[in-house]
């Protein structure tokens, strides 16, 4: 029954494309979930003696019923993906992840081949008991045991919608896209990795418990690793990160399989032969829709949040002329612009002591511990930081203070260390030595992802984004403690979060009108241009609500209209509460935007004080000069 | 007891030196071109087999068959490269597509080979030759051959490194590819030498290994090539010395779990330790940079 042959293979290709295409973790090793899937099924459902004189010898054997089974299956493959994930999802490469993964599969397969008492090694098991009470494939109930998959296919599909698509899918494609720009505005990436390995190892078990619940007899042969390739076919043929798309691959990959031997010539009496060249078949044609169509046929499609079009999407916003009006009536008490226009912006939850937009949970922690922001109190305490790169002091005795409320900046020749102290402040390094306080709180060994949700955020010297998440995604992926991010979201579903979603959108909606961006918003981020993304980046992080905003050489790249939009916007921003850590080479507006200047050379603080104090001193000069 | 231990070693010196050999060649292409090049398995096989028509059908003496197999898998991975992975890249394919159809290109190829020659297990046939004792092992003159063969292509790898021009181009390459450009380095044609001589050493070691597991089938490569990664990883990838280091560590470490543990458990011990070196020490006991920045 061809039918439950492709009911399986799209449930094991969306748990699948949940971990590649949607997290963007390369899982060759995925098989493996199946496997284990096939086997507790079997195992599970097998009597203590498999009634054939114990032939076979494996573990368990609680002859249960196939219900059961099929969830226990289901359940070690949670299992599973998650000791896979706690192994292998720490904070590596993209490529060690996919080596590690890849060798997770083999070893299993190795360790199941040689030992028979696991799961009768490479005879594997057989005679496993068909749900619908009789043994074998191709009877009269067969057709019922479609249903069961195809019920099956819905139940996958409207659990699989709650982590690919909404905000969640949102994060997860960030991730894929920008594993550091995400934990720049505060995703804990290992646990979004671990979260597919559990999900999607799930959907591969059960995958496989549905399959021997059909066939009747799973061995090593049949999850080889050409299984795996089989599937990633599937999905970058049919659409990578598209559900739907996914279930055309599923349907053509096999198709493909098949058709292609029969325009090969004395084929019709070697099935040999014909699955090499369905192989051989179905490696060209992964490698052709690489080459020429990565997207796959039904390719990613965003959500659209523009104005004027009737949005495309479930949620129903104020027009966008409207929107400044609303964003206005939601911040209370803050402060018009004097510039002239009617730009305003949402304020942070550290100033706007009254009801905010965003969760108020996190706002005790960046309130730290004394609530008068003016006070110009130490809001950065960075005490004699230190960190060698093989070698090279990069950063030695380093001690600075950024006072809250203020713009303070950080100049300094090329080498001089700036950006490596960002690093290190923020959770991108781990210095050697020395400590970092921030509100109170010690980040000196905090991950990144840590010190961004506690208020210090962080832009980067090259500029970066999601690219296959539009302009407005870019902003909206930023939003801190998302109800649908949590379990509670997920198990509720859509209507638990859609408020806090619109909010969002309002915002992000504000922002690019700030920015006079909003003719971008559904773009992709890969189609903007540098200056256009610098903006967005600047948004992103404001997005965020920080407390301390440490920006790494913005300007760069910028126009001179930008440039000056940025500085209006930096100098609004700090009226509105936020701090600014500005790392700058155009010492004019250094000059103009700081009250206070710290100027580094070869990885130490040279001095101190306001621009026009550091013109006249000596050691400055000559640092600039020498380098 | 002690035997064993010293026999192990002396034969984990012989499978580690066709070890280290295709984990040299592995690490070049992976550290320089940052490929995840999964269809060197592939060129490993197909030494393999074409070492097979050379010797066992054409009857061709053995280590010139081994050269000329050498020169192909050379100048089929330059190929490879400059036709394949390359364009890829241009194309703008991130490192997971890449990935892919370095795996599909695998599968094609193997699935090429064992449609042509058929399932069966294949072997050279060439007898074990004049065996010499060394304390508790023994070693053919084969296996003390290859271990020569293997010692002398590093050293002469070494020297080419640290001396010629092309070695100083390939390191600076390595290293910062944009900086070696505008230095005035060829940066492609070095990397499409590179490639050509990683696949040198793939095709002396498909040979190699073909004559020391005496049986193998159209597997024989992916099965090797997990422990290649192995070895060029624990050594630290992209890293000459740390593949080198790495193969004679992972062959020895074979050898002895094998002797003292369930045979069909020892390829596991390589993989636990390779798990083991990726979490605890990712840059590999002689590598550099391995670990990501979130």
């Amino acid at each position: 029954m061809l039918l439950v042959y492709f009911g399986t293979d799209v449930i094991a290709a969306w748990g699948l494309n949940l971990q590649y295409g949607v997290a963007g973790v390369l899982n060759f090793g995925y098989i493996a979930a199946v496997a284990i899937g096939a086997y507790m099924f079997g195992a599970l459902t097998l009597g203590p003696d498999s009634g054939n004189g114990g032939y076979q010898s494996y573990i368990i054997g609680l002859h249960l019923t196939p219900a059961l089974g099929f969830l226990g299956a289901a359940l070690s493959g949670c299992i599973f993906g998650g000791v896979i994930g706690l192994l292998g999802m720490r904070r590596l490469r993209p490529d060690y992840q996919a080596i590690v993964l890849l060798v997770v599969a083999v070893v299993a397969l190795t360790v199941v081949q040689a030992d028979t008492g696991l799961f009768n090694g490479n005879s594997g098991l057989s005679l496993i008991p068909n749900p619908v009470g009789l043994t074998g494939p191709a009877t009269g109930n067969g057709w019922f045991y479609v249903a069961i998959v195809f019920g099956a296919c819905i139940v996958c599909y409207r659990v699989l919608r709650r982590f690919t698509d909404g905000p969640l899918g949102r994060s997860l494609r960030a991730l894929r896209d920008d594993d550091v720009a995400a934990a720049a505005i505060g995703k804990n990436v290992v646990a979004l990795r671990i979260l597919v390995q559990i999900v999607g190892g799930g959907f591969g078990a059960l995958a496989g418990a549905l399959l021997v619940g059909f066939i009747g007899a799973w061995s090593p042969s049949a999850w080889q690793f050409a299984e795996s390739l089989s599937l990633l076919t599937a999905i970058i043929v049919g659409g990578y990160a598209n559900n739907v798309g996914v279930i055309a691959g599923a349907l053509l990959v096999p198709v493909i399989f098949q058709q292609a031997t029969q325009y090969v010539p004395g084929l019709a009496s070697n099935a040999e032969l014909a699955t090499d060249i369905g192989w051989m078949a179905t490696a060209v044609l992964t490698i052709g829709f690489i080459w020429w169509r990565p997207g796959g046929i039904i390719a990613e499609r965003r959500p659209r949040y523009g104005s004027g079009v009737r949005s495309r999407s479930r949620f129903s916003y104020a027009p966008l002329a409207m929107a400044p009006a609303t964003v206005k009536e939601r911040a209370p008490g803050s402060t018009p612009s004097d510039v002239g226009t009617a730009h305003e912006f949402t304020r942070p939850a550290v100033v706007a002591k009254g009801p905010s937009t965003t969760s108020t949970t996190s706002h005790d922690e960046r309130a730290g511990s004394s609530s008068d922001e003016q006070s110009g109190r130490a809001l950065l305490q960075v005490s004699d930081l230190a960190i060698n790169f093989g070698g090279v002091r990069a950063l030695e005795s380093v001690t600075l203070e950024v006072a809250a409320g203020t713009i303070t900046g950080l100049i300094g020749p090329n080498g001089a260390g700036k950006s490596t102290l960002v690093n290190c402040v923020s959770g991108f390094s781990k210095p050697d030595s020395g400590s970092v306080m921030f509100n109170g709180h010690d980040i000196t060994r905090a991950p990144a992802y840590r010190s961004s949700r506690l208020g210090l955020v962080r832009t980067f010297q090259l500029s970066r984004q999601f690219s296959r998440l539009t302009a407005i995604e870019n902003l909206l992926v930023a939003r801190q403690h998302h109800p649908a991010e949590s379990v509670l979201g997920v198990v509720a579903g859509l209507r638990y979060w859609k408020g806090a979603e619109e909010e969002t959108v309002i915002r992000a909606r504000g922002l690019l009108e700030m920015f006079e961006m909003t003719a971008k918003a559904d773009e992709l981020a890969s189609n903007l241009s540098g200056g256009e993304r610098r903006m967005i980046e600047l948004m992103r992080a404001l997005m965020t609500d920080p407390v301390l905003l440490v920006l790494d050489e913005p300007l760069a790249g910028l126009s001179p209209r930008w440039s000056e939009r940025f500085e209006e916007a930096v100098r609004l921003l700090r009226e509105s509460g936020i701090t600014f850590l500005l790392i700058e080479h155009d010492l004019g507006i250094v000059e103009r935007l700081c009250e206070s200047v710290v100027v580094m050379a070869r990885g130490r603080v040279l001095s101190t004080g306001s621009m026009s104090e550091l013109r006249t001193r000596a050691e400055v000069q000559a640092a600039y000069v020498i380098g | 007891m002690v035997n064993t231990f010293i026999s192990s070693i002396g034969f984990g010196i012989a499978s580690g030196s066709v070890l280290a050999l295709a984990s040299l060649g592995f690490t070049l292409q992976f550290g320089l071109s940052n490929t995840l090049n999964v269809a060197y398995g592939a060129f490993v096989t197909l030494a393999a087999f074409l070492g097979y028509v050379l010797i066992a059908l054409w009857g061709v003496n053995l280590w010139l068959a081994m050269a000329i197999v050498a020169v192909v898998i050379g100048v089929l991975s330059g190929a490879y490269y400059q036709g394949f992975i390359r364009n890829l890249i241009r194309r703008g394919a991130g490192m997971g597509p890449v990935t892919i159809a370095t795996a599909a290109a695998l599968i094609f190829i193997e699935y090429a080979i064992v449609s042509v020659a058929g399932p069966s297990v294949k072997s050279y046939g060439i007898t074990t030759g004049r065996t010499y004792h060394f304390w508790d092992f023994v070693l053919s003159s084969t296996q003390l051959a290859i271990i020569a063969l293997a010692v002398g292509l590093m050293l002469i790898f070494q020297v080419l490194l640290r001396v010629t021009q092309l070695g100083r181009s390939l390191r600076a390459t390595a290293v910062n590819k944009t900086l070696a450009r505008s230095c005035g380095i060829r940066v492609e044609r070095v990397t499409s030498i590179t490639w050509l001589i990683s696949g040198l050493l793939c095709g002396t070691a498909g040979v190699a290994l073909a004559l020391t597991t005496q049986a193998f089938d159209f597997n024989v490569g992916s099965s090797f090539l997990i422990l290649i990664i192995a070895a060029a990883v624990v050594g630290g990838i992209g890293e000459p010395y740390g593949a080198i280091f790495g193969g004679f560590l992972i062959g020895i470490a074979t050898e002895l779990s094998s002797a003292y543990f369930n045979p069909a458990y020892s390829q596991v011990f390589a993989f636990v330790l390779l798990v083991a070196v990726i979490l605890i020490r990712p840059t590999g006991i002689l590598g550099v940079k391995a670990k990501a920045r979130v």
